[in-house]
């Protein structure tokens, strides 16, 4: 089954900024939240995100994994 | 029937009924847990494994917290914890051996974690208020159970015809036992109606229905055609078999007995 990598964001209280904080493999929306929320418990976050690694336009780099997004890799 | 039911006011029958309840809803919860426990290291992925780890966390949360509502029948949760005998577990027949594949641990993610989420909400609803005050924050940790449980049904429904049998086999082996222990019609299941500790079990099947038929008719499963079906034990509210020693030794916590502190 086709996986995808989804970066994972949170942060402790309503007026921290969100902080990057892991990835997680996943094969969809739903899972990814799932398995963000279970991998990254070791705080007790106030908000948590997940946005999937494709989605990411890179700005000033053109190395990095989000690179891979301009050339229209998935 | 609004105000608050106290233990101590109960007649025999029915506080023997309101036992009952706890521990068949405490015995599902703890096993549920064993079960996800049993896969943490055969999940498909590392982050399912993470996550079935995480959910038999909770299960055993969810476990604890049940089983400590018997301080109001004046009893010790330890002791029933640890120290009962095979034959006095009364959690729900699904649970009774491990999951012999991934597709079978999804869909007991979704009909047996879902059928307990159904009795648990009608439990949360009644006078109860050990149970009015314990069981939402279950509820709301279930919702990240039900949402891995949607997930991963809808994906192997639609993976291939191996995956959807056995995915299908597995769902259609515990949905009868299921609605027998969610629709439980018997002195002491019609006792805890009475007193308005829980809803009627023709409204909990109904709901239960409701909440996984869309899900299940994916797998090509029409909860619909299934009725209760299997024997019943009043006493303990449940079929007649009990779990397998091997889930019931890691329960109670048989190996380390000696070390045992609390």
């Amino acid at each position: 089954m086709r996986e995808f990598v989804y970066e994972v964001f949170a942060r402790k209280d309503r007026g921290e900024p969100l902080t990057h904080i892991g990835y997680v493999d996943a094969l969809d929306d739903e899972t990814a939240r799932v398995y963000a929320w279970k991998t990254y418990d070791e705080q007790n976050w106030f908000e948590m995100c997940v946005v999937r690694r494709s989605a990411i336009v890179p700005v000033n780099r053109t190395d990095g994994p989000f690179a891979a997004n301009r050339r229209g890799t998935p | 029937m609004s105000a608050t039911l106290m233990v101590d006011a109960l007649d025999v029958p029915t506080r023997a009924a309101l036992r009952r309840l706890v521990i068949t809803l405490a015995d599902s919860k703890r096993l549920m847990g064993i079960r996800y426990s049993d896969w943490l290291l055969g999940a498909p992925t590392i982050e399912t494994g993470i996550a079935a780890s995480s959910m038999a966390q909770d299960e055993w949360g969810h476990a604890r917290l049940l089983y400590a509502m018997l301080k109001d029948f004046g009893e010790d949760p330890v002791a029933v914890e640890h120290e009962r005998p095979d034959e006095d577990y009364a959690s729900v027949d699904p649970l009774d051996a491990q999951f012999p594949d991934w597709a079978a641990v999804v869909a007991g993610m979704v009909v047996v974690d879902g059928a307990l989420s159904v009795a648990l909400e009608g439990f949360a609803g009644g006078r109860f208020e050990p149970a009015r005050t314990r069981v939402p924050k279950m509820l709301a940790e279930e919702e990240f159970h039900r949402s891995l449980a949607v997930a991963w049904y809808r994906r192997l429904s639609q993976a291939s015809e191996e995956a959807r049998s056995l995915l299908r086999a597995a769902t259609q082996s515990m949905l009868p036992p299921l609605l027998t222990w969610l629709g439980a019609a018997d002195e002491a299941a019609e006792r805890m109606v009475a007193e308005g500790v829980t809803r009627p079990g023709a409204e909990l099947v109904a709901a239960f229905r409701t909440a996984v038929g869309p899900l299940l008719s994916e797998a090509q499963v029409d909860v619909d055609a299934f009725e209760p079906a299997g024997e019943w034990d009043p006493r303990r509210g449940r079929g007649p078999g009990h779990p397998d020693g091997e889930a019931l030794e890691r329960a109670r916590g048989d190996r380390n007995r000696m070390l045992f502190v609390e």
